[in-house]
């Protein structure tokens, strides 16, 4: 039995986990549920001992045990299989499985026969018809993962902590996993099973875990409970977030989008968007949200679809460059890897993607870049102490503000915002929120994606539901509430 | 690649196969077109030249099979046989100074693997580094002259078959090391996916030292080999070494970026380019040649593994 | 922790004081040191390599890196030579030899940008495909026959200061005004300092990655024109030490590895302190060879000062923005 006392993690700027209780029972199903950003993915790296430190204590059959390092947790019986996978390409199933303590004869020489044997044990066992000698690069991502859980088992786990096992797997694999599961369960294993999927956990689970905002909500034995009382717990924060005031005013056509798709990513995507319309996309993790973004923008290559603005027919974006030209802006969802350039001034930042505009023939107009870049500052009241200040010292808010001021300053009428708030904290979001506002106030239209329900809910206009790469429901404001949404999110369709 | 007998040869079916014909196709060409390509006193020119840049390119697959870089081999061969020359002029017998080379390329090779595990300063530069310090150092104690009179008993080890027999013993060991002891695999999981190689509690600090040290002293047994070609040895010696041995690293199959590769491709990289090179020095092409050559085949064959890489 | 900008200032000051520092020195051990034949001398041979050091400067602020600089000088050079003797007119052969430069950078960018291969290695082996051209060409001989208004151009003095080294304060000076006050030289700033983020804010990344290697090709080989006018002879072994000490000097006038920093005035003031540094050992009877074992050592020392700085200012930042949460 795994008892969780207490247990809190902070990063600059936030605050993960706070004061998570909870227990894990011996020989079950456990259910780690909660929306993007709740602590999930943190509680795991706690658990697999990737942190090592952490304020509370974990309990492992009444002893308190902290895990300095991955392989401490796996000699203490803590296994994980991450969503992205670890194995070893280039070596054998075997190889991968032993990794690290390959059994050795006497003199050095590597025990295949002992390696290939045990191998197919616990093959066998999961029955998983896998050859342990075939090169891990030439198997499916389903029997890759396969692979990962028999290194678990062999490390005599008796915990099993499995992130978004099913991202991945078709629904065959996926119902193969479940009956693995069970016969781990039967074996005594004990699995942590993390996932968004509502369907999943109520299918495989015995009791369900729900987590929010770093914090521990509730934890229920599936019988006692529901689909849709798990999604209320996920989502149900009282609505008191601040959202400031919205007068939509629905203008012309602006963008539209017929048809869209991209290989293994999104497909047969279609949307309006109006002048001073804010469109809401709302999506769990691999829905396909950034990816539409990001194709649209010409980032990446649209293999389907056409893009008109202003009723006149584009084609598509071959080059951010040209999607910026027409007036179509994106913030990426990651800042720091893809907004910023961290060891770059606040201005040369700011001025990016306008260069032109402050520049004549060749040369950088250096007073005209200090104004605008000024007049964006006190704008969004960023807290520096000097234009030239490097970015990499600001404060996540006030990163973001640089990063937004940099596109507001191309005067784009699109607006394709990905994950704005994320990582900030609540006073600055509300500034965020506001600069939304103002933005289709002027007549632009934005495109919002965002994992954040309430966000969502509470800033958008319209808001269109994205899963798996497809666009399957549309809300007015009026319609959308959050069990609703997240309903249509997560394909537990107890409607 | 997997370990065991029968899927060794179920192996070299597959990744070998393509140098496997071209140096065929490289043989008979060669056999036709220019007479007396096989006589003996070419072979044993060719045999010392193989051996040599074999030898060095079996250190440097290791290290690249982790995703390192060694650019002082070349530097640490000529360190080792120019300061141990200077023992040999002083009189040191042979059982004396060919240990101390030996033991000259260990150090060497520990001090990169130290620099490269402990300041995270890519391999690169670091060996950058260490390769215009190795050769410093030698042109300041040699002054740059010549190092001679080198008695005869040292060509031995660099006559006739002799040079073969080293690097057939090097490479059965270490194809050995490579498929079939834990610290070999490992060098693969560490290129492959250093992060979930410490997760599995893989020393790689530990064993990225160690690749860097057996580098050193190969390099070093490389130079030992050289000393006897000639009755001299000059500080120059071993320049370019750093680019045959990538080059034969990378045509013989083995990834840049680590993680994939083999120590028998490596050695069938490094006969390829003996004999092209020796091949074109007998049609009396110019040798100066030979640089473009190695640039292109290196190209070419990072091309080629970063298309399969892109495919994967 | 703030830092600013005008943080690089103060490596440059520290450059400059460290440079004053040595003069002072070699005058007060050697008293030729400050005479005008010794000053001019220095001058003269800190052109070539001042030259490939602007050149390289601008390719590492692009998040790139060339190794090809001194087999390019040399390939210019041999290309000026062996057609020279095959009759052609001088602004031809110049242009061609030139050209010959700009057309290594084109070759390393399209290996670097097309094939997405990683620029060490691409240099790496591109300069041993140059290196063997010149080889080939000049068949381990040095040419000799030149112009000789060309073979003068080492003693033209204007106001009294080589007209090679004002070549280079004028490429200098052009290379300043192109990284600092163009469009052009933010984008490069910006694909070196994030790639991705440039390319999201509209930048053409691989153009601008064409131009950067395109331009250290030039540089080089005007490089190679001047060091050829200089010793008034073509030699098949030009440059082969540049890579390093180039490198070390561009890196100890405060440009990052990693790019999107950098200072063409830093890495000048970087060859000049190494020149007084050989300078002074020449001066003073030291081995040469001194100064590679030096610079080997303060290359792995800069860049992991670098890096460890990095680390250091990261882990401070961390600690104070977790107070402030």
């Amino acid at each position: 039995m795994i008892a969780i006392e207490n247990v809190s993690k902070a990063f600059p700027g936030v605050l993960a986990l706070d004061g998570v209780s909870f227990t894990i029972r011996d020989a079950a199903v456990h259910g780690l549920v909660g929306e993007n950003g709740a602590g999930k993915s943190t509680l795991i790296k706690i658990l697999s001992g990737i942190y090592p430190d952490y304020e509370g204590a974990i309990r492992f059959d009444g002893t308190v045990r902290r895990f300095a390092a991955v392989h401490e947790a796996q000699a203490g019986g803590v296994a994980t299989i991450f969503q992205e996978l670890t194995v070893i390409r280039e070596l054998s199933v075997a190889e991968n499985i032993f990794l690290g303590r390959e059994p050795v004869r006497p003199g050095g020489r590597l025990d295949w026969k002992a390696m290939w044997t045990s191998s197919r044990e616990v093959l066998s066992f999961l029955d998983a018809p896998l050859d342990p000698r075939a090169l891990v690069r030439t198997l499916s991502v389903a029997n890759q993962q396969l692979v990962e859980i028999c290194k678990a088992l062999v490390l005599n786990s008796k915990v099993i902590i499995m992130d978004e096992p099913t991202s991945s797997l078709t629904e065959h694999e996926v119902r193969q996993l479940f009956a693995l599961i069970r016969r781990l369960k039967q074996r005594g294993i004990t699995v942590l099973y993390v996932s968004h999927k509502i369907e999943e956990i109520f299918a495989i689970c015995d009791t369900v875990t729900v987590l929010r905002d770093g914090r521990h909500i509730g934890t229920v034995d599936r019988q006692d409970t529901s689909p849709d009382q798990v999604i209320s717990m996920m989502v149900g924060r009282s609505l008191s977030m601040l959202f400031p005031e919205r007068q939509a005013r629905r203008g012309e056509l602006l963008l539209s989008v017929r048809g869209a798709g991209r290989e293994g990513e999104f497909r047969d995507v279609s949307f309006d968007l109006h002048e001073g319309e804010i469109l809401g996309f709302a999506g769990l993790i691999g829905a396909g949200r950034t990816e539409l973004a990001r194709a649209l923008f010409g980032a990446t290559a649209l293999s389907a679809g056409e893009i008109s603005l202003h009723g006149q027919a584009i084609g598509r974006f071959r080059h951010p460059s040209r999607a910026l030209a027409r007036g179509v802006a994106y913030l990426s969802e990651d800042r720091k890897r893809e907004g910023l350039m961290l060891e770059a001034s606040i201005r040369e930042n700011m001025s990016l993607a306008v260069l032109r505009r402050v520049s004549r023939w060749l040369f950088l107009r250096r007073r005209r870049e200090r104004e605008l870049v000024d007049s964006y500052i006190t704008r969004f009241k960023i807290k520096m102490t000097s234009v030239d200040q490097l970015v990499e010292s600001l404060s996540g808010g006030n990163q973001q503000k640089v990063v937004i001021s940099k596109l507001l300053m191309t005067e784009a009428r699109v607006f394709i915002f990905d994950e704005p708030t994320r990582g900030i904290d609540v006073g600055a979001k509300y500034e965020i929120y506001k600069i939304m506002n103002d933005l289709t106030a002027e007549g632009r239209g934005i495109l919002f994606i965002s994992s954040e329900l309430p966000e969502v809910l509470g800033v958008s206009d319209r808001i269109l539901c994205m899963r798996e790469g497809l666009l399957v429901r549309e809300f007015t404001r009026a319609e959308a509430n959050p069990e609703a949404v997240m309903r249509v999110l997560t394909g537990g369709n107890a409607a | 690649m997997s370990g065991g007998s029968a899927s060794f040869r179920k192996v070299l079916q597959f990744r070998e196969l393509p140098i496997l014909v071209y140096l065929a196709v490289m043989i008979a060409v060669f056999s036709i077109a220019v007479g007396g390509f096989f006589s003996f006193k070419n072979f044993e020119n060719i045999s010392r030249q193989i051996s040599t840049v074999g030898i060095v390119s079996i250190g440097m697959t290791l290290i690249i099979l982790t995703g390192g870089i060694d650019l002082s081999v070349g530097a640490i061969l000529s360190f080792a046989i120019n300061i141990g020359g200077l023992g040999i002029v002083a009189g040191w017998p042979i059982w004396i100074a060919y240990p101390f080379m030996l033991v000259l390329g260990l150090v060497l090779g520990w001090l990169n693997g130290f620099l490269i595990t402990r300041i995270a300063v890519p391999a690169l530069i670091i060996t950058l580094g260490t390769m215009n310090i190795y050769r410093g150092i030698i042109m300041v104690i040699t002054k740059g002259r010549y190092i001679t009179p080198i008695p005869k008993v040292y060509e031995a080890i660099g006559s006739g078959y002799i040079p073969f027999v080293f690097l057939a013993v090097i490479l059965a060991v270490f194809i050995y090391v490579s498929l079939n002891t834990r610290f070999g695999r490992n060098l693969f999981a560490i290129g492959g996916g250093e992060q979930s190689a410490v997760y599995s509690g893989v020393p790689v600090r530990r064993y990225k030292m160690i690749v860097y040290t057996i580098s050193g002293v190969l390099s070093a047994l490389a130079g030992m080999i050289l000393v006897g070609k000639s009755a001299f040895i000059q500080p120059q010696a071993g320049l370019g070494y750093e680019m045959s041995a990538i080059a034969a690293v990378v045509i013989g199959g083995t990834s840049i970026f680590g993680g994939s590769g083999s120590v028998l491709g490596t050695f069938l990289g490094s006969v390829l380019m003996g004999l092209i090179l020796a091949g074109l020095t007998m049609l009396a092409v110019n040798p100066y040649w030979q640089g473009l050559i190695t640039g292109v085949l290196i190209i070419l064959a990072i091309a080629l593994d970063t298309v399969r890489q892109l495919r994967h | 922790m703030r830092r600013t900008r005008t943080g690089n200032w103060r490596i440059l000051l520290v450059l400059a004081a460290v440079n004053v520092l040595i003069m002072g020195l070699l005058t007060a051990l050697s008293p030729t040191f400050l005479s005008y034949g010794n000053l001019s001398a220095v001058m003269l041979r800190m052109s070539e390599l001042s030259m490939l050091a602007i050149a390289e400067t601008i390719v590492l602020i692009a998040g790139g890196f060339d190794l090809t600089i001194g087999a390019v000088m040399a390939l210019s050079a041999t290309v000026f030579g062996t057609l020279y003797v095959q009759g052609l007119p001088f602004a031809l052969i110049v242009a061609l030899a030139l050209a010959s430069g700009v057309a290594v950078g084109a070759l390393n960018a399209f290996l670097v940008v097309a094939l997405r291969l990683q620029p060490f290695i691409v240099t790496l082996a591109t300069m041993s495909i140059v290196r063997s051209v010149v080889y080939g060409l000049l068949k381990g001989n040095v040419l000799s026959d030149l112009p000789e208004g060309f073979l003068n151009l080492g003693y033209v003095y204007v106001l009294k200061i080589p007209l090679l080294f004002l070549v280079v304060l004028l490429v200098a000076v052009l290379a300043i005004v192109l990284l600092r006050r163009t469009v052009v030289g933010r984008r490069i700033f910006a694909v070196g300092g994030n790639e991705r983020t440039a390319f999201l804010s509209g930048v053409h990344v691989d153009r601008t990655k064409y131009l950067v290697y395109s331009l250290s090709g030039l540089i080089s080989a005007m490089a190679g024109l001047m060091y050829t006018a200089r010793i008034r002879a073509v030699v098949p072994d030009m440059g082969i030490t540049s890579p390093l000490e180039v490198i070390t000097a561009v890196l100890i006038g405060g440009t990052a590895i990693t790019g999107g920093k950098g200072s063409v005035l830093g890495s000048l003031l970087g060859i000049l302190a190494m020149y007084l540094l050989l300078n002074g050992f020449n001066l003073l009877g030291l081995n040469p060879f001194w100064q590679t074992i030096i610079l080997g050592t303060i290359l792995i020392y800069v860049v992991g000062q670098e890096n460890i700085l990095r680390g250091v200012r990261a882990a401070l930042h961390r600690a104070k923005i977790g107070r402030q949460a």
